[in-house]
């Protein structure tokens, strides 16, 4: 039997120190063909799956090896926000959220990939391309750092029995913006009447939590003229008193349907989960919130809700109050390469593969069309165009085909801080529940947001 | 020989040791290099994962222009209020509440033990689900507290989430029935400890029930007490989980505490360094208290 010395424990750790030159190589040679991947965890498990397989499918095609990493949306969230803080960084994530690329673009943390995005440009929408650009503080320029993967937008959710039990017709519903939603008003009205105590009218999500409000603020602000508040140049426009009469309506309505009683009063504190979970309970008649997520949860379990109780109005989508059809805001998730990833090579020839019209296209049908393709060649296809599905060609029109624009923050990342600090919702709320008027609220909203613009001086 | 050579004379010898003596102590030879082996480990893991955390944590948050963005933010004044009333209800109803409790489970019977069971319960359960489950429950349209109020009693209960102190009394309570049972059983333990001879003598002289409270047991749990109600402190300014999950820090913004201001700060707006400057901005708080901790703690005197 020998025992440990001191002499046995130094000729041990020279052996190893000695050993490591021989074995380094060779972990060398195995990292250079493998990348690691992050990407947000699926809301239903399809959309896991055909990753899974498009990953499976290049790594048999190429020979390479992809490290894959599904992680839960929040927590993927922190954890890349850590890795960019730290420097320990795989070598391809998504942007979770969509203005990761923007903000980490600004201090100059991302590879640039227009390589990658120029072998689909001509297949890309206008849209997407758009959302592939940010603005580098430390280069002065704007650059391509993202690489299009899927989009999603926002349409209106509605139930048909509750509609059709208040005396009307889903044909009924008018087809420009205010009286769209004031229909909603009255068959909660009618609701009422039967004694439907806790039904409400609208879903509107007049909270500060989340990205639901911001999205819906945003919505009724380009619906009533508000569209240039930030132009594609980046600069701001609260001085144009379009921009500023659109922000004063989109508050008074919303702000005013909660204050009225057509909002459920909860509302008021909901989370992005909140607003979907009361519509599935039938809690309330409409419903405006991003992706086809509120109908897709339900198609296994209530396969009647998703063919014959659920609306979606991607077709039939309200138009301006003057009859012009308002383009939807599109956020678009990309594949962002991280200064530092230690293969690049791997991620940008992954990516390639990845955005090819078959690989994405069928990687987004897989995921049950929860999400949108972002070429428009895609949204042809069978799945999309499938007569018997009533929610899939009306969210590929609004969200691909018909006019869209990409969100504010791509062209100025302040307005991603004007997003995550709640400065709409305040508005809201400041009208909701606090009484205050409109332009009272839409001062204080604008002396805010120009104060956080200040923060963010571009070239 | 003046006056500092004489000084120096009069030291004893132990102060003139060398540093490398002081270290080895009584250790010889391959003694001293297996005591530094075994040390080794832990003084690498204390750098890596106390000290570098800690001062990488100092280093992130201190730049001037942080907390000239943090004192700019419109809800920071509201959730350092927020945070002084979570910190003062919180931490002292919940122990005085724990003070009470720990006499009365210092009662006999089978029963009392079965009851002590069935309290400790809301600790021992995970803390993120029953903190959403009472997010449902007091949902004022649909939630349980409002269905109960109005099937026993045909009364609309109000939208507790949705006031500022509603929302946070929510918030307190919730902190308060979660982490009462855990500091009732550490008084429960300190109370046990009280020798039975102290109490039978105090009873003998008719300090029985309030004045035998009063006069021997507080006194004797004071030490603890008041150890407890620091570490209470330290820990619930800290706290995410309560606030987040209850409140959402909603309505409005309005029941932050510095905690989920900063990781609002670090993950939400993506400035991690502005959710550090949050944190640390608690720190005049927190130093004197890990101070008088600290020093309650190095106390020499034989206390319960």
């Amino acid at each position: 039997m020998s025992y440990l010395t001191r002499r046995s424990m130094l000729r041990g750790t020279l052996a190893l120190a000695a050993a490591r030159p021989i074995a380094a190589p060779y972990i060398a040679r195995a990292a250079a063909t493998t990348a690691s991947v992050w990407f947000a965890q699926g809301f239903v498990q399809d959309e896991d799956v055909a990753l899974r397989k498009a990953v499976a499918d290049y790594e048999k095609a190429s020979g390479n090896k992809i490290e894959l990493s599904i992680i839960p949306f929040a927590p993927e969230r922190q954890k890349i926000i850590s890795a960019l803080t730290s420097g320990v960084v795989p070598d391809l994530m998504d942007s979770n959220p969509n203005e990761l690329l923007q903000i980490y673009a600004w201090q100059d943390r991302w590879v640039d990939v227009s390589d990658v995005v120029a072998t689909q440009k001509a297949q890309f929408s206008e849209t997407a391309l758009q959302s592939t650009q940010a603005y580098n503080n430390v280069t002065k320029k704007r650059g391509t750092y993202g690489v299009p993967l899927r989009a999603a937008v926002v349409p209106c959710h509605i139930w048909r029995p509750l509609v059709e039990k208040a005396g009307f017709k889903i044909e009924d519903i008018p087809k420009t913006w205010d009286a769209y939603f004031d229909f909603f008003k009255k068959v909660q009205d009618n609701l009422r009447k039967q004694g439907e105590r806790k039904v409400y009218g609208l879903g509107f999500q007049v909270t500060a939590n989340g990205v639901d409000p911001y999205n819906l603020f945003t919505a009724f602000l380009i619906a009533h003229g508000g569209q240039d508040i930030v132009t594609r140049d980046g600069k701001l426009h609260l001085d144009d008193p379009k921009v500023k009469q659109a922000a004063i309506k989109a508050t008074a309505y919303l702000g005013g349907a909660y204050r009225d009683g057509y909002v459920p009063p909860s509302a008021i504190n909901w989370n992005d989960a909140d607003d979907n979970n009361a519509f599935h309970a039938k809690l309330m008649v409409m419903d405006v919130d991003g992706t086809l997520s509120t109908e897709v949860a339900m198609k296994e379990k209530h396969p009647e809700w998703y063919f014959k109780d659920m609306v979606t109005h991607g077709i039939g989508y309200p138009t301006d109050n003057a009859g012009k059809p308002v383009p939807s805001v599109v956020g678009v998730t990309q594949g962002l390469i991280p200064k530092g990833a230690k293969n690049v090579t791997v991620a940008k020839e992954f990516l390639t593969y990845f955005i090819q019209p078959k690989v994405i296209g069928e990687f987004v049908e897989l995921g049950l069309g929860r999400w949108l393709p972002v070429m428009p060649s895609l949204a042809k296809s069978p799945f999309w165009q499938d007569p018997k599905d009533p929610h899939l060609r009306g969210y590929v029109q609004q969200g691909l085909l018909g006019p869209t624009v990409p969100d504010y923050y791509v062209f100025n990342l302040a307005m991603a801080e004007v997003r995550t600090q709640h400065v709409w919702s305040l508005a809201m709320i400041d009208v909701a529940k606090e009484g205050v008027k409109p332009e009272v609220a839409v001062d204080k909203a604008f002396k805010r947001i120009e104060e956080i613009f200040a923060k963010y001086k571009t070239a | 020989m003046n006056s500092a050579t004489a000084v120096d004379a009069s030291r004893p010898a132990l102060h003139r040791r060398p540093l490398s003596r002081s270290l080895r102590g009584s250790l010889k030879g391959g003694e001293y290099t297996w005591a530094v082996a075994f040390v080794v480990p832990y003084v690498a893991v204390f750098l890596a994962f106390v000290a570098y955390p800690v001062v990488y944590g100092l280093w992130m948050g201190s730049e001037a222009s942080l907390y000239r963005e943090l004192f700019a933010d419109p809800i920071y004044q509201t959730t350092v209020v927020n945070t002084v009333l979570y910190l003062a209800l919180g931490v002292n109803v919940k122990m005085f509440l724990a003070l009470l409790l720990s006499g009365f489970f210092m009662r006999p019977g089978w029963w009392m033990r079965a009851l002590l069971l069935i309290f400790v319960l809301p600790w021992a359960v995970p803390q993120i689900s029953t903190f959403i489950s009472i997010h449902w429950m007091l949902n004022g349209e649909w939630g349980f507290l409002n269905n109960v109020l109005y099937t026993l009693f045909h009364v609309e209960g109000p939208h507790w989430l949705n006031d500022r102190w509603t929302a946070l009394g929510a918030v307190i309570v919730s902190h308060i029935w979660k982490w009462t049972p855990f500091w009732t059983l550490i008084l429960l333990a300190g109370r046990m400890a009280i020798p039975l001879e102290i109490r039978d003598t105090a009873r003998v002289d008719g300090a029985t029930g309030l004045r035998g409270f009063v006069h021997i047991t507080f006194p004797l749990l004071a030490n603890l007490y008041l150890i407890c109600t620091l570490l209470s402190t330290i820990f619930l300014l800290g706290d995410f989980n309560a606030v987040n999950f209850v409140s959402g820090g909603g309505p409005a913004n309005q029941t932050h505490v510095l905690a989920t201001l900063g990781i609002r700060d670090a993950f939400e707006i993506a400035h991690p360094r502005l959710g550090v400057a949050a944190v640390m901005s608690a720190l005049p708080l927190v130093i004197p208290l890990v101070i008088v901790l600290m020093r309650k703690l190095r106390t020499s005197e034989v206390q319960i």
